[in-house]
């Protein structure tokens, strides 16, 4: 299966003109993943069918567009595509610990080749995120003060370093503003125990206490 | 596993020869298949919140068909790549077993001796229960199924179980919509149902097969489970609002054409054998949120039977018949938390009986009837490790001195009415230890206040409804 990276133009609108009024999916449409790499398939096609698995699939639990209401799972819309490549990498080699990675996604990434991951990646990272319900509250502040400018008396250093100001994550840093809280807090409390084993994040986390995060949580899902 | 609870105990006696007894020899249920998470490489968590119960997940799952894979296929394609083959490397296999135990607060007299009966041994082992194989997932591109043999230790026989073979694919609508859409080919209205609130799936999900069942019961609720062949057509319009439609044959198994020893052509000699085709309709929306899925749907099936043989003397299949008309509603609620997980469910269905067969030849003592049956139940797990559920039951209806039939000068009763009520009503309540999502140990009790019409000495020979009260213990895995 052969990919080449679409244009900026294309992943800015990654629907439009090529959605009939309905479409109907072909064979081979529901297997990105059993299927594998297609020597015969060319880039617009892969894209088309990795946007499909991702509306009729992964939309299941993300939401079809990357946005969903299930705080067990991640909202994947707007996220950097490298982010998302590397984490799909992780679930295929079985190396991303955290329980809901062992049941969910090392399954589901088992057989997904590199051109499918940056397909699927390229779909999430150029869907809209869609905005919150501004929140304001103290915990917010206490949040917002947290990842700005970390907890020096605990050494736990500013998120916004890794994950920019805006939260809208950083080269190879995940995009935080507008994730669930509660996926949030299950990520650090997996940093924490070294279930998802990030050093650099095991290192932030252990020096976080639950109220702490919990208002970084907060803070960061109520972000745009 | 079949004749087990108060509710499958009821479908198979729809009693003397409205619904024969003959479908005793049907088995039990299908249930969780560890074959779908070897093919999906997922957890049994992704689709079931404890097994059998759906999740969304597998509910979408099962929409599309069971063909949902994550495993390497050998493939072939036309030079035109339309899809000609694609096989999974390992086939989609499973097993299942159940080991039980059963204990009765009073037990049943023993009819071998005549004339001075004694009571039969109270406390049933049963080793195995049930022993089932599966072929469970996909089998081309848009087919899957669900295929499950099974032997069952009360008929000491193996025979096909639950079958639910699907052909299913999906419309991309605008705005990101989608459509699925398929066809299921089944032997079990309700078995290709995607929600634990109608009767296939529904709780008890599994049950002694030696215990004692009250007499009545609705046609939708298994009276027709595996010999019948359904074939029916379904949308689902986002993942939220399901329709279907289909009808059901007869297709019995064990039955032979007395004239040339064939299969079929079925005749006078078999039992309640569908006229024509029996219509199952089914709507049903779902809303998710969160953690929180709330379903709430209709169904129905309307059945008309030559009684056939059923109440022991064969006749012909034709002239008058009896016909039953099932309208039913159902809800479901589900949390799906990590730590606690807590379900709310429960169905109720109408039965209107026109038992012009059964009237004519002196079986019903009414030309019509009706028959009410409503499940309640609230399930709640920790971690998916410890749980239970509790379930009220009830099944109310016209009373019928020969449908319900009183206790014979002489006999021992038990499975009698000497009102001639069908009425039954009582509580289960069900705790369970899961050491593995697979493995699944059960202890379940059964209270009956109302059995076959009354609370006591409801057969007018002693017996009370207590006294069919149930202690079942279970041990229930899949691999």
């Amino acid at each position: 299966m052969r990919i080449t990276k679409r244009s900026r133009e294309q992943r800015s609108r990654p629907n439009q003109g090529r959605h009939p009024a309905v479409r109907l999916l072909g064979a081979a449409v529901l297997l990105i993943a059993g299927s594998g790499g297609r020597a015969d398939e060319n880039d617009a096609a892969l894209q088309l069918r990795a946007e499909t698995v991702a509306i009729t699939v992964c939309g299941t639990c993300h939401g079809k567009t990357g946005t969903n209401t299930q705080p067990k799972f991640p909202v994947l819309a707007a996220q950097n595509a490298n982010y998302l490549v590397a984490q799909l990498k992780a679930f295929h080699a079985q190396t991303r610990g955290d329980p809901d990675a062992i049941a969910y996604m090392w399954g589901m990434a088992a057989e997904l080749d590199e051109p499918s991951m940056t397909a699927l990646a390229e779909y999430y990272s150029a869907q809209k995120l869609r905005a919150r319900t501004a929140v304001n509250s103290s915990v917010i502040s206490t949040g917002k003060d947290i990842y700005e400018h970390g907890i020096a008396s605990a050494g736990v250093p500013a998120c916004s370093i890794c994950h920019g100001p805006d939260a809208h994550g950083l080269k190879d840093f995940p995009r935080l503003a507008g994730q669930h809280a509660q996926y949030i807090l299950k990520q650090l409390a997996s940093f924490q125990s070294n279930m998802r084993n990030v050093a650099i994040m095991h290192g932030v986390a252990q020096h976080l206490r639950v109220p702490e995060m919990d208002a970084v949580a907060a803070y960061l899902e109520a972000q745009p | 596993m079949w004749a087990t609870t108060h509710g499958e105990g009821c479908r198979n006696l729809i009693v003397t020869g409205i619904l024969s007894v003959a479908l005793l020899a049907a088995v039990s249920p299908a249930r969780a298949v560890p074959s779908f998470a070897r093919q999906t490489g997922m957890a049994c968590e992704v689709c079931h919140t404890v097994f059998p119960e759906l999740t969304h997940f597998g509910r979408v799952f099962k929409a599309n068909g069971y063909v949902l894979s994550n495993l390497k296929q050998v493939r072939d394609v036309s030079p035109a790549k339309e899809e000609l083959l694609e096989l999974s490397q390992f086939p989609p296999l499973s097993i299942m077993v159940q080991i039980s135990d059963t204990q009765m607060k009073t037990g049943v007299p023993d009819l071998s001796s005549a004339g001075a009966p004694g009571v039969a041994q109270n406390g049933t082992a049963g080793f195995p229960q049930q022993l089932s194989l599966f072929y469970a997932g996909k089998i081309a591109p848009h087919l899957g199924g669900m295929i499950q043999l099974t032997y069952a230790n009360d008929g000491g026989t193996i025979g096909i179980d639950n079958t639910d073979l699907r052909f299913a694919d999906e419309i991309l609508l605008p705005n990101n919509g989608t459509l699925t859409y398929g066809l299921s080919l089944n032997n079990n209205p309700t078995v290709q149902d995607l929600w634990n609130s109608t009767p296939a799936w529904g709780f008890p999900y599994a049950s002694s097969n030696a215990n004692v069942s009250p007499l009545a019961g609705t046609a939708i609720n298994g009276a027709f489970a595996q010999n019948v062949a359904g074939l029916s057509a379904y949308l689902y319009w986002n993942e939220s609002l399901y329709a279907e439609v289909g009808g059901y044959r007869s297709a019995q198994q064990g039955i032979t054409n007395q004239l040339t020893g064939g299969a079929g052509p079925l005749d006078g000699t078999a039992s309640n054998v569908i006229s024509g085709l029996a219509p199952y309709w089914r709507l049903a929306y779902e809303h998710d949120w969160g953690r929180n899925t709330l379903e709430a749907g209709v169904y129905g099936f309307n059945v008309k039977v030559f009684p056939g043989s059923a109440s022991g003397t064969p006749r012909a299949l034709s002239g008058p018949i009896n016909r039953f008309n099932d309208v039913a509603e159902d809800v479901q609620y589900q949390f799906i938390g990590d730590e606690h997980l807590f379900t709310l469910g429960g169905t109720h269905i109408h039965e209107s009986m026109t038992l012009d067969s059964s009237f004519a030849t002196g079986v019903s003592a009414n030309p019509s009837n009706t028959l009410s049956t409503t499940e309640l139940q609230a399930t709640y797990y920790y971690r998916r490790k410890l749980g239970g559920t509790v379930q009220y039951f009830s099944t109310t209806g016209s009373t019928d001195t020969l449908l319900y039939p009183a206790t014979t000068p002489g006999q021992p009763g038990v499975i009698t009415s000497a009102n001639g009520s069908p009425d039954t009503r009582g509580w289960i309540a069900e705790v369970n230890y899961l050491p593995w999502l697979n493995v699944k140990v059960s202890l379940q009790y059964t209270w009956y206040s109302k059995f076959n019409g009354g609370g006591s000495n409801y057969d007018g020979v002693g017996r009370n409804a207590a006294d069919n009260d149930t202690l079942y213990l279970l041990l229930w895995f899949a691999y």
